[in-house]
């Protein structure tokens, strides 16, 4: 499940233009809560980045997604720029939910219509669009995310997989410059996981900035950079090796490894020491082969 | 695991669960079917397997391969259409049939659904309460039962189902059947939509339940699971069985499970690789690490 | 399975074809009239202005008679209350129950004409998809929206109501199941002994639903839905010749019921 990075996107020489996503210094506290979800948060994306954003139950990524969206008010910042959009101001937020997409967990909860065309098109009808331009939009985003046969299917007959790829054909219909994903196969099984995952896949070579908000480690394998949040605060910034390195913030962060970063956290423990984590049984034959 | 199981035996007055005796399962020809949109959709045929007490089952599939369709009919939910489940050897229509169908235990997926009374205990009680236990037997078992999914009940007890995290609602649901004391458990796919914390706790905690005894039926889509918890394994596909037994690392076997998408258990592919014998392969990451550091 | 009544029956008659809010009028103005006048005769116009679209709209007998099913007992009851309380020389006797010709004649106009009127409440519900139909309802209640009713939030609450009724009945399924395999017994017992079995699968399912509305809430927000905005649709109604014709047949059909 490598996704492999485009080469000539990272580090560009020029003038790198502003980022698409500028935050510094995000709060957010829950109603009747003493602790803040995100005590001064600071990220910041630009076009055509993929950056994923990792943390255990309660750190603050399902927060930071819905806050990005403009679905939530910021109990303050210092700057919350979001494609030209001030998230501290309601006109702000709105015209965020727009150019911002926001795919949640459950793709139960996600489908509003009776059939999946009709639901693909929710987004467009409540932009206004007109009904001819809606249905070439629609057709597209069925053949895109492989849903034309299902078109008329009613949700209940979909599998996970099926209805979580319906959601995303509704998100991405409106035409996005950001796309944030907050744990899109944590209910899904293996199949189901391997449809979004493959769908993510194809977006970043598309030039939307993507922000992945997970808890499995093997998702983040080929984003731009990796963010590790805890008690909604950042802890790590850096690249995705930089994290897999580290392998004591990766055990305290509780994250969801793949079984060869679980059987190198292991043989950590009992003195063997295999950097960066591995991902793959490759990756530790490797590293077991030639630290020996 | 001996700490542990030592704690539960010195609070309770009643025999800890874990130390009663599994069941023994065999199903004969099992077949069932059930009616969707006015078709008949087959769910189970001429499914036939045994497996002795205290024995490890996996049971693999893909979706809609009968998985959880026949974990209902060995509780007792559905009655098969034709074929028959045997407990410790006795068939439905058998004196005592029914007291050891109470002695199956069951986790449906997403058991947090079954959650509703206003407190831990209450939730967890319905369970034993339902079995003709004393007050005090049920009062024992509950807090057995949530003292083993590492919910103390002196935290947990009086907690509000609704007001625990994901995590929390999955060990209470677990709570509620292992405090009936199950001789048989099964379990479908009990580690769907779990953080990562929780399933590597829920998963000793599976492996302690193993150990103790209890007859133990999994169906899951996480072979490394599988292996880390079973013996052996029974492998579905549209109702039918297509390989039952214990796992077979040759060419066959592999080439079973990849006919169903499923690939061998990480630890077997990394004990071939690295030219040991993949049936001698650990069941757990910790033993590897001891046979590796 | 949803209740016959409101079943939708997938086909592309004449019937299917018309407009959701031609039909909609026409089978509301059919139904008022049934009731304006008492007469076999009329009686027999309508039932045969019904038994025309049920042959034009290419439905199966079947589907039309599992909404007929659950009023048999009505039918049966008002036969009973009329031979309890019979108008009329009664030619036959027995202890409170008598029964005469205009009693039974009666007892049999109202059940005829309470199977004209699910004929023909039928044919709309099995030609018309839910989603058209509640939009066709939506434009016809624009008018309300003066009196700041909200009838384009209320057509939408119908169409995710509607969505969600099969996922919930596997739900409530499941949580049935899942509280049986705990021991719970939903079918023995006297009426409070059932109606209390009911709170450990009601209470999950309230919760379920509650949490589910949240969740729906964020995601409809995050698709750009916002109360009382405009909003388009991807298959917009359009009335055509044939619905004005349709108005034109239904009001011939009524003024015939009426004077024959």
């Amino acid at each position: 499940m490598v996704m492999t990075t485009p080469p000539d996107r990272i580090g560009t020489p020029e003038g790198t233009p502003a980022p698409l996503l500028d935050v510094r210094g995000l709060r957010y506290v829950y109603p009747g809560a003493s602790v803040d979800a995100l005590a001064g948060l600071s990220l910041a994306v630009g076009a055509g980045e993929f950056v994923a954003v990792v943390g255990a139950n309660g750190s603050g990524k399902s927060t930071l997604a819905r806050l990005l969206g403009g679905l939530e008010k910021p109990a303050g910042a210092e700057v919350a720029t979001v494609c030209d959009h001030d998230l501290l101001t309601h006109e702000g937020r709105m015209n965020a939910r727009r150019d911002v997409g926001v795919l949640f967990q459950n793709p139960e909860n996600q489908l509003v219509a009776e059939c999946v065309e009709d639901d693909v098109a929710f987004g467009l009808e409540n932009l206004a669009w007109a009904p001819a331009e809606m249905l070439a939009r629609v057709d597209e985003m069925l053949a895109r995310f492989g849903l034309t046969e299902l078109r008329r299917r009613e949700p209940h007959l979909l599998s996970g997989g099926q209805k979580q790829r319906t959601a995303l054909a509704g998100v991405l219909a409106v035409p996005r410059r950001i796309l944030v994903l907050d744990e899109p196969t944590a209910m899904l099984d293996p199949a189901g996981r391997e449809e979004v995952l493959a769908a993510a896949r194809e977006l970043r070579a598309e030039g939307l900035a993507v922000v992945y908000v997970t808890q499995e480690m093997d998702e983040v394998v080929g984003a731009d950079r990796v963010l590790a949040l805890e008690a909604g605060v950042v802890v790590y910034e850096g690249s995705v090796d930089g994290l897999f390195g580290d392998g004591d913030l990766v055990r305290r962060l509780g994250l969801g490894l793949p079984a060869a970063g679980e059987l190198a956290l292991e043989l950590a423990a009992r003195g063997r020491t295999v950097t960066p984590l591995p991902l793959t049984a490759d990756d530790l034959l490797a590293a077991l082969g030639g630290a020996s | 695991m001996s700490d542990h199981l030592g704690h539960v035996v010195e609070r309770g007055a009643q025999a800890s669960p874990l130390h009663t005796a599994g069941m023994a399962l065999e199903c004969r020809d099992l077949g069932f079917s059930y009616t969707e949109a006015r078709t008949q959709i087959p769910a189970l045929r001429d499914v036939a397997f045994s497996l002795e007490a205290g024995g490890s089952l996996a049971l693999l599939g893909a979706s809609g391969s009968g998985k959880s369709t026949l974990l209902q009919v060995v509780k007792g939910l559905d009655a098969p259409e034709t074929g028959a489940v045997l407990l410790d050897g006795a068939g439905g229509g058998e004196a005592g049939y029914s007291g050891l169908q109470r002695q199956v235990g069951l986790v449906f997926q997403t058991p947090e659904l079954q959650l509703f009374a206003a407190s831990a205990r209450e939730d967890v009680a319905f369970g034993p309460r339902r079995l003709g236990w004393t007050e005090a037997e049920v009062a024992a078992a509950v807090d057995e039962a949530l003292e083993l999914v590492g919910l103390p009940p002196e935290r947990f007890g009086e907690r509000h189902p609704y007001a625990l995290s994901g995590g929390e609602q999955r060990r209470l649901a677990l709570a509620g059947v292992l405090a009936m004391r199950p001789r048989l458990l099964l379990l479908d796919e009990p580690f769907v939509s779990l953080d990562p914390a929780t399933r590597r706790e829920l998963s000793a905690i599976l492996v302690r339940l193993r150990a103790s005894g209890v007859t133990l039926v999994l169906a899951t889509h996480d072979v490394d699971l599988a292996w880390a918890l079973c013996d052996e394994l029974l492998l579905l596909d549209a109702g039918r069985v297509r390989a039952a037994g214990g796992w077979e690392f040759g060419e066959e076997g592999a080439g079973l499970l990849g006919a169903e998408r499923l690939r061998e258990p990480f630890l077997v592919q990394l004990w071939r690789r690295l030219g040991r014998d993949p049936r001698q392969a650990p069941r757990t990451y910790a033993e590897a690490a001891e046979a590796l550091a | 399975m949803r209740p016959a009544v409101a079943q939708y029956y997938p086909g592309d008659s004449p019937i299917h074809r018309l407009d959701a809010r031609a039909k909609f009028v026409a089978v509301t103005a059919l139904a008022v009239a049934l009731f304006l006048r008492d007469s076999f005769a009329g009686l027999a116009v309508f039932a045969a202005a019904g038994a025309v679209a049920y042959v034009l709209s290419g439905v199966p007998a079947s589907w039309f008679w599992r909404a007929f099913r659950p009023l048999l007992w009505l039918v049966g009851l008002t036969f009973l209350a009329q031979v309890l309380f019979a108008p009329g020389e009664a030619f036959y006797s027995f202890w409170i129950f008598h029964f005469s010709w205009e009693g039974l004649a009666f007892a049999a106009f109202l059940s005829l004409r309470l199977l004209v009127l699910v004929l023909i409440g039928s044919v709309l519900t099995l030609t018309t998809q839910p989603m058209a139909l509640t939009d066709g309802l939506a434009w016809l209640g624009r008018p309300l929206r003066r009196l700041r009713v909200p009838t384009d939030e209320l057509a939408l609450m119908v169409t995710i109501a509607l969505r969600f009724i099969p996922t919930l009945l596997v739900e409530v399924d499941q949580i049935m199941r899942a509280q049986r395999a705990r021991g719970a017994d939903f079918g023995s017992g006297g009426p409070i002994k059932r109606a209390r079995a009911l709170v450990p699968v009601l209470t999950p399912l309230f919760v379920l639903s509650f949490r589910r509305a949240d969740e729906l809430a964020l995601a409809m927000e995050a698709r750009c839905y916002r109360p009382g905005i405009v909003r388009t649709r991807l298959h917009p109604l359009k009335a055509g010749v044939a619905d004005a014709l349709l108005l034109v047949v239904t009001a011939a059909v009524i003024a015939a019921g009426l004077l024959v």
